[in-house]
């Protein structure tokens, strides 16, 4: 019996996880996600935040993104992702780096940098201490304090070595999870600033008190910010919330409000497989009406 | 071959979902069947459950400045009338009991037969955490302040600025104290350096307030083997993931100042409550942590 039901069920956790690994999946990789001849490839490079005064004690990567058009006489876009680490991978998700040139190359997004920031942690003083994860005190919480860590501090940085956009119609800002909910604030908090944001399977869920943009983006004067939103019909349901209701609750809100808005309903559950294979088709969404967007509205 | 792909998946369902970060609902930790009982009454106002190594439980009553001792066949027995009211109280790996002396402005340890031996004074105290390595952390509410007495019992102010400290503990690791604001919103964190110091203070948690307060109500804590807090407050014991993020709230055992609780019993696997005239406990399906190396 043993001989027989042993083989039977590691064939089956091995055909989950061959699924898993080959990415078996209704959402597949388009063209634009994909490395062309002939496109030009911007540069990625690594760096370390390591001195914050928002986030005290925290450290944490994070990558630039700079396209092979990107010319220093002429100001760039920018674009902020959450969990950088997790973007800016050409195997991750949403393989960024290759979406933006195949986009920049066609015309369809103005020249724009991209900054990957992962969230923050804050090591333990003494050796085998566990380390502060600080990820869901930054995205979770509501407030103005990421959107002041990266206005105040690490854009201003970057922006001694790079010309930056100083308009919010260039800025944009995007996330998974905590990290979409975090892009939302981003924006809610400082529309001067960021004009855009995406997100994927976004946390508006009572994980920290994010539960209540429906109701406040209702209430509250419209703000200049485009929105994005994906999320799957088998997101989670859990302590904090049912991710896609909490998101079905947010379009009807920007609906409502008058927001220039986009929502997509999938089918996955808590992952960035859809967000990732429709990229392209976001950001062409997002960036068409820019004045640099050559095959835009403008 | 077979254990090379199982392998394989193990190293996959740990990897492959980043995002998932662990969610510790209160669900995992309740008991169908299992809620708060009894274990003591009659007290003026109970405080600083603290357990042994054998999974006794000892309280305070602080106004009548006595500490009390529950066994494992729950029969409560007095151990000390000369505990000047005493409120906050833990065990040292040393196997001794320390304890926050209000009345006599002192931290204090307790001999076997009940005597306390100051250890610091004239200090302005309230709750009190006891390290494996005799570093005490207590909160001091009137001035708003933590402070450290050393392995040589060298006194130190090592935080300030908090509302009104009251509820202390370390994460399992003991290098993480959280102190929480009984007049505030918030959990604040600190990463303790091998000399006592703190760094990098942080309203790491919010906690749930009552409806049209801004206090939450906040008193002691303690902490279970995987890292959730136990934080007595206003709305009841609320828990707090390894993130920081609330996982939910125990109900009060009853409608009284829920002041603290610690898990004890042989397995440390009771919440034991102390609320005003009573003692309460409740099985949960996690267990607490010896703070003993």
């Amino acid at each position: 019996m043993i001989r027989i039901q042993l083989p039977g069920a590691v064939a089956l956790l091995l055909l989950g996880f061959c699924s898993q690994l080959l990415g078996q999946s209704k959402y597949e990789y388009g063209p634009d996600s994909q490395r062309q001849d002939g496109v030009p490839q911007g540069k990625v490079t690594q760096h370390r935040w390591e001195n914050s005064k928002v986030f005290p004690g925290t450290q944490r990567d994070y990558w630039i993104y700079v396209p092979a058009q990107y010319d220093k006489t002429k100001p760039a876009s920018l674009m902020v992702f959450n969990d950088g680490g997790g973007y800016v991978r050409e195997k991750g998700h949403s393989r960024v780096p290759i979406v933006f040139d195949n986009l920049i190359h066609q015309g369809r997004m103005p020249v724009t940098i991209g900054v990957f920031i992962n969230p923050g942690v804050i090591p333990a003083e003494q050796p085998g201490g566990t380390p502060r994860r600080n990820r869901s005190f930054e995205y979770d919480s509501l407030g103005d304090q990421y959107a002041q860590f990266l206005i105040d501090e690490l854009l201003p940085a970057i922006g001694k070595d790079y010309n930056l956009t100083d308009s919010a119609e260039g800025r944009a800002i995007c996330g998974i999870s905590s990290g979409g909910i975090c892009a939302f604030t981003a924006a809610w908090e400082r529309p001067d600033y960021f004009s855009k944001v995406v997100s994927y399977i976004g946390s508006f869920t009572n994980i920290r008190g994010g539960h209540v943009y429906p109701a406040l983006i209702r209430k509250a004067e419209k703000k200049p910010i485009r929105v994005f939103l994906q999320e799957g019909s088998s997101d989670l349901d859990n302590l904090f919330g049912n991710w896609p209701l909490a998101n079905e609750q947010m379009a009807a809100a920007l609906k409502y409000a008058g927001y220039d808005y986009q929502f997509v309903m999938g089918t996955e559950g808590h992952s960035g497989r859809h967000g990732g294979t429709i990229l392209p088709e976001i950001l062409t969404w997002l960036w068409r009406d820019h004045p640099d967007t050559p095959q835009g509205s403008n | 071959m077979m254990k090379k792909y199982l392998v394989l998946l193990l190293l996959w369902s740990g990897t492959s979902n980043p995002l998932n970060a662990q969610d510790l609902p209160i669900s995992q930790i309740m008991i169908d069947g299992e809620s708060w009982e009894l274990v003591a009454e009659g007290y003026q106002f109970t405080e600083g459950p603290a357990v042994n190594d054998a999974g006794e439980v000892f309280f305070t009553d602080v106004p009548a400045s006595k500490i009390y001792k529950v066994d494992l066949q729950g029969k409560v027995t007095l151990f000390s009338d000369q505990a000047n009211k005493t409120a906050g109280l833990m065990f040292g790996a040393d196997g001794k009991l320390y304890g926050t002396s209000i009345g006599g402005k002192a931290i204090v340890q307790f001999a076997a037969d009940g005597t306390p031996t100051s250890m610091a004074e004239d200090v302005n105290c309230n709750d009190l955490v006891v390290l494996a390595d005799g570093h005490i952390f207590f909160t001091d509410h009137v001035d708003g302040k933590v402070w450290n007495v050393s392995p040589d019992r060298k006194l130190k102010e090592v935080a300030s600025g908090i509302t009104f400290p009251n509820g202390i503990i370390v994460w399992p690791d003991q290098k993480q104290l959280v102190v929480s604001d009984m007049k505030g919103e918030h959990l604040w964190n600190f990463c303790i350096s091998a000399d006592g110091s703190l760094n990098h203070q942080q309203p790491y948690s919010a906690m749930q307030l009552p409806i049209g307060s801004m206090e939450s109500g906040a008193d002691g804590m303690t902490v279970d083997k995987v890292g959730r807090l136990f934080v007595c407050t206003s709305l009841g014991v609320q828990v707090f993931d390894t993130q920081g993020r609330l996982s939910g709230i125990l109900s009060k055992p009853q409608r009284a100042f829920l002041s603290n609780v610690v898990f004890g019993g042989p397995d440390l696997n009771y919440l034991y409550a102390t609320t005003q005239d009573k003692v309460y406990r409740r099985k949960l399906n996690t267990t607490g942590v010896r703070f003993t190396k």
